[in-house]
């Protein structure tokens, strides 16, 4: 017997799902306009949320980008009064402006129930003790979860990121039973259950874990599950710049991840073209926010390439599900849940006067752990003999890479000379990750 | 003045091989050395050799980067408390020692300390003035 959090909703037919996502778009586009940078565009465009009369009428808007976002930072897109809004998420990065979303009282309570009805979805329950071992502050998957999982009415432990012991500890101890945690940390945390002698199927009660933020394969999933067996491995996804975690999620079927279409009007198009294309093939998601008042962010391309899966759901939802990400139109990574793009390590680098200007990012497993691996060459001019100076140096571009990206990277210094050099284009990342690899 | 030869070099098989190749083309005698290795992968290797200037060219024709380091070099005796007596007048001036290393003559019976300290030229006034002697290029080399 299949169950749900919002029956009416999560199993509406089609056409009802198409009339609320309609009624949804008419009223974002009419909060938009409040916005300064969506009233321009309206006003340069001639548009007016009225002439709206099918979901397909929303292409003759253009595109919204990350850029966009970045270039009105702070309050260019804010669509209520300053006063209104009650917290605010952005995403890393100290290189020019941060990508920052605000929210008011009915966006939290709106994004509250969406990851309730995903915790749900997965097979988590009132009952259910949950511990979010995720980082908490800017980073949406500490508080999204947070907040859902109260939403749900689980007993929520916010144990935040890191310290695998005490993890182990708290599970025991409180007995929980779903987790959430991004893809590259579990077997870590596997590792340390073995180090202490402990197996999760006989010392936890753990049955769900809820893992996203950073694209991983079906194989991954189930050597994840064949470590900590017998529990479940569902996949999360969201970003920030539509709320955070869920957006779409997995259900128990463990086949494509519904995506909310209540809540965000979905087109996949070609990156290239710009244009749709047909259920099933491969192109660049773009959400448009359908249930946001403080920030309606329309069009929005999130770089991100999947699929549409064709076909219903044994499960009985109706909305449509998302195949896994399977790689971006940029050369954005994702390493230990955080979104980095070359260019922000370049930007450091190009701070530092004692690193010359060659570097490559080496994306390598190492144990268990995926590490960001920064090979920097040795500037000529600045070499004295010194072995202090070049320490002080290789600690400073570890903590400015930190302070940009928010993952500790492992920097060392290169003979002048001995990185590759490409013809041409650079190859600036090499990515050597067993799992949680991104195909470009 | 004295000086060391300071190389940097990554952490990976053969490339201190190549160092004394280079170095032992060029014809130069290597009398200590010391190495210092970061977590980074790196390390900056220090050699005193008996051409300095020779040796620099030779690393650097060799693809290191190579600088030539000022240095304090005293000659010990071999007593009780030698290193001691230096090492506090240092340490009573402020000066910081980033790295020593020392070698023994071939005599047998005295060696010299090379002293890797900030501002050099202040830390030979105060080992000058409590009758530490330092020694110049030609007279290490020599040795």
């Amino acid at each position: 017997m299949n169950s749900y959090w919002q029956p009416d909703i999560e199993t509406a037919a089609p056409d009802t799902l198409r009339a609320m996502q309609l009624q949804a778009l008419r009223r974002t586009l009419a909060q938009a306009a409040q916005s300064p940078y969506y009233g321009e565009l309206f006003r340069r465009l001639n548009f007016s949320p009225e002439q709206i009369r099918t979901r397909d009428d929303l292409r003759r808007l253009p595109f919204t980008t990350k850029d966009d976002l970045r270039g009105h930072f702070p309050y260019g897109f804010l669509a209520v009064p300053k006063a209104e809004t009650i917290r605010l998420h952005c995403s890393s990065g100290t290189t020019g402006n941060p990508t920052v979303i605000f929210h008011n009282r009915h966006d939290l309570d709106s994004w509250a129930n969406l990851v309730a009805r995903s915790m749900y979805c997965a097979g988590a329950r009132p009952d259910d003790v949950f511990q979010n071992i995720c980082g908490y502050g800017l980073f949406t998957g500490g508080l999204g979860f947070q907040y859902g999982a109260e939403r749900l009415g689980a007993l929520t432990i916010p144990a935040g990121a890191g310290n695998s012991r005490r993890q182990i500890k708290l599970m025991q101890e409180f007995g929980t039973t779903v987790i959430h945690a991004i893809p590259s940390y579990l077997p870590r945390l596997r590792e340390v259950f073995t180090e202490l002698g402990l197996a999760p199927a006989k010392d936890t009660r753990l049955r769900v874990i809820l893992s996203g933020a950073e694209p991983y394969t079906e194989e991954t999933r189930r050597r994840l599950e064949a470590m900590f067996a017998p529990a479940k491995v569902f996949n999360s996804f969201g970003l920030t710049e539509m709320n955070g975690p869920g957006v779409a999620f997995e259900c128990d079927c463990q086949n494509g991840l519904h995506v909310w279409e209540d809540a965000y009007l979905t087109e996949i198009v070609n990156p290239d073209t710009l244009e749709p294309v047909p259920d099933g093939e491969l192109g660049e998601l773009v959400f448009t926010s359908l249930d946001r008042q403080a920030m309606p962010i329309l069009r929005y391309r999130t770089r991100d390439l999947t699929r549409f899966l064709t076909g219903p759901c044994p499960c009985g939802r109706t909305h449509r599900r998302l195949d896994r990400i399977t790689g971006r139109s940029d050369d954005m990574f994702i390493i230990k849940g955080c979104n980095v793009f070359p260019m922000q390590i370049e930007q450091v680098l190009m701070r530092i006067p004692q690193a010359a200007s060659d570097y490559l990012i080496v994306l390598e497993t190492l144990g268990d752990n995926d590490e960001l691996i920064l090979q920097v060459e040795a500037h000529p001019e600045w070499f004295n003999g010194d072995f202090s100076k070049l320490e002080h140096v290789r600690q400073r571009i570890v903590r400015e890479i930190h302070d940009e990206v928010l993952v500790t990277p492992i920097v060392q210094l290169v003979e002048p000379g001995s990185l590759p050099r490409a013809e041409g284009k650079a190859k600036r990342v090499d990515d050597r990750r067993r799992n949680g690899k991104t195909d470009f | 003045m004295a000086h060391q030869v300071s190389v940097f070099v990554e952490n990976k098989p053969g490339r201190l091989e190549k160092v004394t190749g280079a170095l032992g083309q060029a014809g130069i005698n290597i009398r200590a050395m010391t190495l210092n290795s970061s977590s980074g992968g790196w390390g900056v290797l220090n050699l005193l050799v008996n051409h300095p200037a020779a040796a620099k060219d030779a690393l650097s024709a060799a693809g290191f980067l190579t600088a030539l380091h000022e240095i304090v070099v005293v000659e010990m005796t071999d007593q009780p408390g030698g290193l001691h007596e230096v090492v506090s007048l240092l340490a009573r001036a402020g000066l910081n020692v980033e790295n020593a290393y020392g070698t023994v003559l071939q005599n047998g019976r005295s060696a010299i300390l090379v002293i890797n300290v900030e501002k050099v030229a202040h830390a030979r006034e105060i080992l000058a003035a409590a009758g530490v002697r330092t020694l110049e290029d030609d007279a290490i080399y020599a040795i």
